[in-house]
């Protein structure tokens, strides 16, 4: 049995899924790069947006050209999702479903009800469904 | 299977960690921005013991074992095993280790591979998880495989006790809450206490 396989999670879900992996978060170093690689331009105000946001998770001391390793798991699993969401509203994209995969274990109690209340926003504005694994098997969350 | 290396000075030490008792005191990490305020005494030599960590993300508690549980394993030669959050690249380096040693490992049975390592690590005492529950909800078995040999066990969760059964009885569970007391812009206090 695998403990950890991405290949399986790809081949399974990444044709109708947006996954977001915990081991797998970001593809480059920091919360600037990250929006200049996805967005393909600088956007200072979509970091500061982000970096806004992360304050409402207790993550005060993020800053655009922090390294993502020096956050914690669960802090780098918010800041994921926070991007995720940015991304979702500034390029209005609209019915995609989200896979959070080992994401939602890493956060506490009240991160979690409060990353739930960012995407129910979403949910309504932009037609959202979230979903997020269990072993064998994905649920929908909402 | 990882390692931290200790920011506290060797001296603190001393004055800290006798034998396998984390004394209460101030534990400054300011390359990590932290300062821990730990309340009461933890002892990880009397009894059987589930140590369970909590607290908001952010707080510490990675930290906390990596750089001060941890070195004071080691600065008392205490065996450990150690699953960290990171279970892709831990995986790896024990799918070498366990072929350097001549072991066959299936490609794809990382479970067997986990129980191989576990039971090849009988002189380990301590056995610390952080967030492996997130992987198995249900994990259980790593108590079924280990529980002959381990006296304490230290675990990081955001999510409940894991399953309650005869083993309840066998370890006593010991909560320990990171609380963030202030943060002056550079570091964050965070206050550690048993609940």
């Amino acid at each position: 049995m695998a403990i950890y396989d991405l290949d399986a999670i790809l081949n399974r879900y990444g044709d109708g899924f947006l996954i977001l992996e915990f081991n797998h978060l970001f593809i480059s170093s920091s919360i600037r790069e990250e929006v200049w690689l996805l967005q393909r331009r600088a956007d200072s105000v979509l970091v500061e947006n982000i970096m806004r946001e992360a304050e409402e998770f207790s993550i005060y001391d993020v800053k655009p050209d922090k390294d993502f390793d020096t956050y914690s798991g669960g802090q780098k699993a918010i800041l994921a999702c926070l991007l995720m969401l940015a991304l979702i509203r500034s390029q209005k994209i609209h019915g995609l479903k989200l896979l959070l995969n080992n994401v939602l274990d890493s956060l506490s109690d009240d991160n979690r009800l409060k990353l739930f209340g960012k995407f129910k926003e979403m949910r309504s504005s932009h037609e959202i469904r979230l979903f997020t694994d269990t072993k064998d098997r994905i649920q929908e969350i909402f | 299977m990882r390692s931290g290396c200790s920011l506290i000075p060797k001296t603190a030490f001393k004055r800290y960690f006798e034998g396998m008792e984390i004394k209460r005191g101030t534990y400054p990490l300011a390359r990590r921005g932290l300062n821990f305020r730990l309340a009461d005494d933890l002892n990880f030599k009397n009894s059987a013991c589930r140590f369970y960590l909590r607290g908001g993300n952010g707080f510490g508690k990675t930290s906390f074992l990596e750089k001060i549980i941890i070195p004071a394993l080691k600065e008392d030669k205490v065996p450990y095993i150690y699953i960290g959050q990171d279970i892709r690249t831990q995986l790896y380096t024990l799918r070498a280790l366990l072929s350097v040693q001549g072991i066959k490992v299936s490609d794809n049975d990382e479970v067997e591979l986990l129980k191989l390592w576990i039971k090849k690590s009988r002189s380990a005492t301590v056995f610390i998880l952080d967030e492996f529950d997130k992987y198995f909800p249900d994990y259980g078995f790593i108590f079924d495989w280990s529980n002959a040999f381990i006296r304490t066990y230290i675990i990081v969760t955001h999510l409940g006790e894991g399953r309650s059964d005869a083993l309840s009885a066998k370890y006593q569970t010991c909560n320990v809450r990171f609380d963030l007391t202030d943060f002056d812009g550079h570091i964050k206090n965070i206050s550690v206490k048993k609940e």
